[in-house]
């Protein structure tokens, strides 16, 4: 576990330093470094390369009883000087907000001091010519697959990053973290007799480039998915059952995120006001907000204000149990802080296969991605577009597109009636496939 | 990576990666300084603002060109952008980021290589532009000798009062009246909350054949969003205006409406029953149902997925597509819109661009890249986020021009349909075509009137079928005066759209199946 660079310990010190000199009562700075390199291979060719390394200071101020949050990379001293006193002036032409403050200290206290394993040593190592590979890789094996006369273009790259922040508080917190991200992806565009163009994808993430998993197989699954996409067409309007695949599934969880959080509840936009405690879904919603899984892409030991990282159980057999409050709209409700966001969601696994649920499921729509929709943070009412394929007789059968599904969040959890063993590696919504009962599909 | 969507983005630049530098300290304490020093005659008005000079320009470039490519741009950008917002009756939060730099781009037939720096100094930007010249391979090539300013030739938003001049106390009232109106309007608004954004951005564009293009772009945006209470039921809506304008922009008229609208849009909602499921007419109220455009065939017509061959809009250019009173436009010339444009990210002049020209299939958007595959006049489309990105064809503001229907003769015309009058967001899928809008309000269409209102329903359709299916056009034009982002490849550009009332003959409405139908 290495630490972030002592320069960024120096830029996020003196930024607290300056603000408090300038007439904040408090302040918190991050200082954070960030290279990335991306190239985009298609057709034969490289179509992209970029390569870039940003740098800035963001600073939360505490003035006068008021607050405001600004960033700056000009990191030499005269620069952020001038541009912090400007700040601490604009702060001063806002209302007073007695709610507004630094966490308190003993939050940053307890934390835990293990290697969360996110930074790989050997990023440097990876050559210009190894990313080009990669991407070149998962083109030939896209074009190598049954059927591939059809295809009309192959997009595919690597994308890697790197980077280091530290935040320093001016009541006593002080901490760091150092991060790499490894991503390959394919995209492949199919030509269909009626015209239509579908296309599909396959992306892996890593967070050591030696765990990447074979190019070439993805490459493969994302020609495969989109020649499955031929012929794809809407089907009935009726009530079906639903497997969500688990590529697709975090898109749904990802929506519990916001009603959760302190400013919904605060702001009465969350339909889960009042609902601590009681049963929200079926006994099979059950998930942790972990932030200590090994190499997982929101791991971390402090969260943005600096509280100290802990696992929270979030639904307990179908029970609502923590809401996610930051400090500022834990004072507004009266309640104690959490954590003002998510880290990584670990559910609770079931023992069947994606394979098996479809088998399982009988006559039902597997549905592998959505497209657009909403859902309503107030209402929990939700209408998202979504294609997939037909279940019929516990076989993946023609594929469906241009569909819909309507209903409720509080009704719709109360269908979940069974989870895959699963998890979606390559995201924080480590989600896995879902089975859905009874859901509102509409097409034809 | 091909779903492109559109959102109504409530916060400008908070979470943008935000960036300042040598010239930022001079430039804050007083934007006259930096023209004072920098207008000479015909020269550029932004070097100074920059702290950049002919000879450094020339030298990244040189280095830019160094492996062979064929073509070079820097586009430097510093961009002001603040936020003040309202929540629980009082302005209690600001945010402000400063955004400065210099994107380095090289471009060998259609392949790109792309470098950015924040720092502005000479050995950073020969740095920058040694890694996007590695995207060629071969002798070096020359920059140009001399340079020339291009100035825009059009003045789409000249502020009287720039943004990075304005001070808080000027903004501050704005918010308290619209939060202070709001709660007087309907007992029922519990909450208020409001998001006033601002940004000042200026642009100097630099390219290898020696032409220097700059231009100065405002823009202004405020949200505002309040929750209802009736009967133990809540409810959540907003209003929202945006453009390139000054503070001017906010006139009594338009403070009126915002809270008008905000209000009626949400306390509606307890009105409202669930839409139904499946297909049926739905006729797109006038206004921002140009999200319709957006997605059915707007992103469709950006010529990189075409010259890729994976637009579903690919080889039907001269090919009917609709019917001969639809014509369709993107253009960047409309006063004060939050889609104009002097020039695009490229120096290339905006004007306006047929997509569809009564019926028939007609320009695809291009960049410079994508205008010289297809051997045609760039349309002024290349378009980026920020110096941190490479262009690539973006739409404007995207609009039908009017029919020779009337509206109430469209709305009379259905049986059993939806009438959709407010909208927050949506995505296509480019190759398939398969599109999706969500309708915030609508109405029940049943037997030729308006009868319940609706909400929350997503709407999917296919796009070239839906551009088959839109049979009525009526003559009431109007551009949306709201602050729509476009987010396409991890980028978001403000745009505009609009559209006369229009009925499309049959389309998915994903209500649920339970909901009487129609």
């Amino acid at each position: 576990m290495s630490k972030a660079s002592q320069e960024l310990y120096e830029v996020a010190q003196q930024a607290v330093d300056l603000a408090l000199k300038k007439g904040a009562s408090a302040a918190a700075a991050r200082a954070a470094k960030s290279r990335d390199v991306e190239v985009r291979w298609r057709d034969g060719k490289v179509e992209q390369i970029q390569e870039s390394t940003t740098r800035g200071v963001s600073l939360a101020l505490y003035v006068d009883g008021r607050y405001a949050a600004v960033s700056s990379s000009d990191l030499r001293k005269e620069a952020l000087e001038t541009f912090i006193g400007d700040s601490i002036v604009m702060t001063r032409s806002l209302a007073v907000d007695p709610h507004r403050t630094l966490p308190d200290p003993a939050l940053y206290a307890g934390r835990q001091e293990i290697d969360l394993q996110l930074e790989d040593p050997a990023y440097l190592t990876v050559s210009a010519e190894k990313r080009r590979t990669l991407a070149k890789e998962m083109e030939d094996a896209a074009r190598a697959v049954k059927g591939a006369d059809a295809i009309l273009s192959v997009s595919s790259g690597f994308n890697d990053n790197r980077t280091e922040s530290v935040r320093i508080a001016s009541n006593g917190f002080s901490g760091d973290s150092v991060g790499t991200t490894f991503f390959i992806g394919a995209e492949v565009a199919v030509k269909d007799a009626d015209g239509r163009r579908p296309s599909d994808s396959s992306f892996a993430g890593v967070r050591f480039v030696g765990e990447l998993p074979s190019a070439a197989e993805h490459g493969r699954i994302a020609a495969e998915r989109a020649l499955s996409r031929l012929g794809a067409k809407k089907t009935e309007s009726k009530a079906l059952t639903m497997v969500l695949d688990n590529r697709a599934a975090g898109r749904l969880v990802g929506a519990l995120a916001g009603p959760l959080s302190g400013q919904a509840l605060q702001q009465k936009r969350s339909f889960f006001e009042g609902k601590l405690g009681q049963p929200i879904g079926s006994k099979l919603l059950h998930l942790t907000d972990d932030p200590f899984v090994r190499k997982g892409f929101g791991s971390r030991l402090f969260d943005g204000e600096g509280l100290a990282a802990r696992q929270r159980v979030v639904f307990e057999d179908g029970v609502l149990h923590t809401y996610f409050i930051d400090t500022y709209y834990g004072k507004k409700l009266g309640l104690a802080p959490t954590t003002g966001g998510m880290s990584n969601l670990s559910w609770r696994l079931g023992e069947r296969s994606k394979e098996q649920l479809i088998k399982d499921a009988g006559e039902a729509i597997y549905v592998t991605g959505f497209i657009g929709g909403n859902s309503n943070a107030t209402t929990g009412d939700y209408s998202l577009g979504v294609q997939g394929f037909m279940i019929r007789g516990g076989t993946v059968a023609e594929p469906v597109a241009e569909m819909n599904i309507a209903g409720n969040q509080l009704e719709l959890w109360k269908q979940l009636v069974a989870v895959g063993n699963d998890p979606y590696p390559f995201s924080t919504l480590r989600t896995p496939t879902l089975v859905f009962d009874g859901v509102s599909f509409a097409g034809l | 990576m091909n779903e492109q969507g559109i959102s109504r983005r409530q916060v400008l630049h908070i979470g943008a990666a935000t960036l300042a530098s040598s010239a930022l300290s001079d430039v804050l304490a007083g934007p006259a300084k930096a023209y004072a020093a920098t207008a000479g005659a015909g020269g550029p008005l932004y070097f100074a603002r920059f702290g950049v000079d002919e000879t450094l320009i020339r030298g990244a470039l040189a280095a830019a060109l160094s492996k062979g490519g064929d073509y070079a741009d820097l586009y430097f950008q510093h961009r002001v952008g603040s936020s003040f917002m309202l929540e629980d009756g009082s302005v209690n939060r600001a945010f402000k980021s400063v955004e400065l730099g210099v994107g380095v781009r090289v471009v060998k037939g259609d392949q790109v290589g792309y470098g950015f720096t924040e720092d502005l100094t000479r050995e950073a930007l020969q740095q920058a532009a040694l890694t996007a010249a590695a995207i060629a391979d071969g002798p070096s090539g020359a920059p140009p000798e001399r340079f020339h300013v291009s100035d825009p030739k059009a003045s789409r938003y000249a502020v009287k009062l720039r943004w990075d001049d304005v001070r808080p106390e000027q903004k501050l009232p704005i918010l308290n009246q619209l939060n202070e109106r709001t709660f007087a309007a309907d007992p029922r608004v519990k909450k208020v909350s409001i998001s006033f954004n601002d940004e000042a951005s200026v642009i100097l564009i630099a390219d290898s054949t020696g032409r220097i293009v700059e231009d100065f772009q405002p823009m202004t945006s405020c949200y505002l969003g309040c929750v209802a209470e009736q009967n133990g039921a809540r409810e959540q809506g907003a209003y929202n205006v945006a453009g390139r304008e000054d503070l001017s922009f906010y006139s009594e008229d338009r403070l009126t409406r915002m809270v008008k609208e905000a209000v009626a849009r949400t306390t509606i909602l307890f009105e409202a029953v669930p839409a139904p499921a499946g297909e049926m007419p739905v006729v797109m109220a006038a206004g921002s149902s140009g999200i319709l455009l957006h997605e059915a065939i707007g992103h469709g017509m950006e010529a990189d997925f075409n010259r890729k061959g994976t637009s579903i809009y690919s080889d039907k250019i001269g090919k009917p597509v609709a019917k001969p009173f639809v014509s369709i436009i993107d253009e960047g010339t409309q006063p004060g819109a939050r889609g104009a444009l002097n020039v695009d990210d490229e120096g290339n002049e905006v004007g306006k661009t047929m997509l569809v020209q009564d019926g028939v299939l007609t320009t695809y958007l291009h960049d410079n890249i994508s205008a010289k595959h297809y051997g045609v006049k760039p349309t002024g489309n290349g378009r980026r986020e920020s110096y941190q990105y490479a262009p690539m064809p973006r739409m404007r503001s995207t609009y039908m021009l009017p029919g020779p229907h009337k509206k109430d003769e469209i709305i009379a015309s259905v049986k059993h349909g939806i009438y959709a009058t407010n909208f927050t967001n949506g995505q296509v899928n480019i190759g398939a075509g398969d599109f999706t809008f969500y309708v915030k309000n609508g109405w029940l269409i049943e037997d030729g009137k308006l009868t319940r209102p609706v909400k929350d329903v997503n709407i999917i359709g296919n796009g070239p079928k839906v551009l088959e299916q839109i049979d009525m056009v009526s003559d009431d034009l109007a551009i949306d005066e709201g602050g729509w982002t476009c987010g396409k490849d991890g980028q978001g550009v403000p745009v505009s759209q609009g559209l006369p009332t229009v009925r499309v003959a049959s389309i998915t409405v994903g209500g649920r199946s339970g909901a009487k139908r129609g």
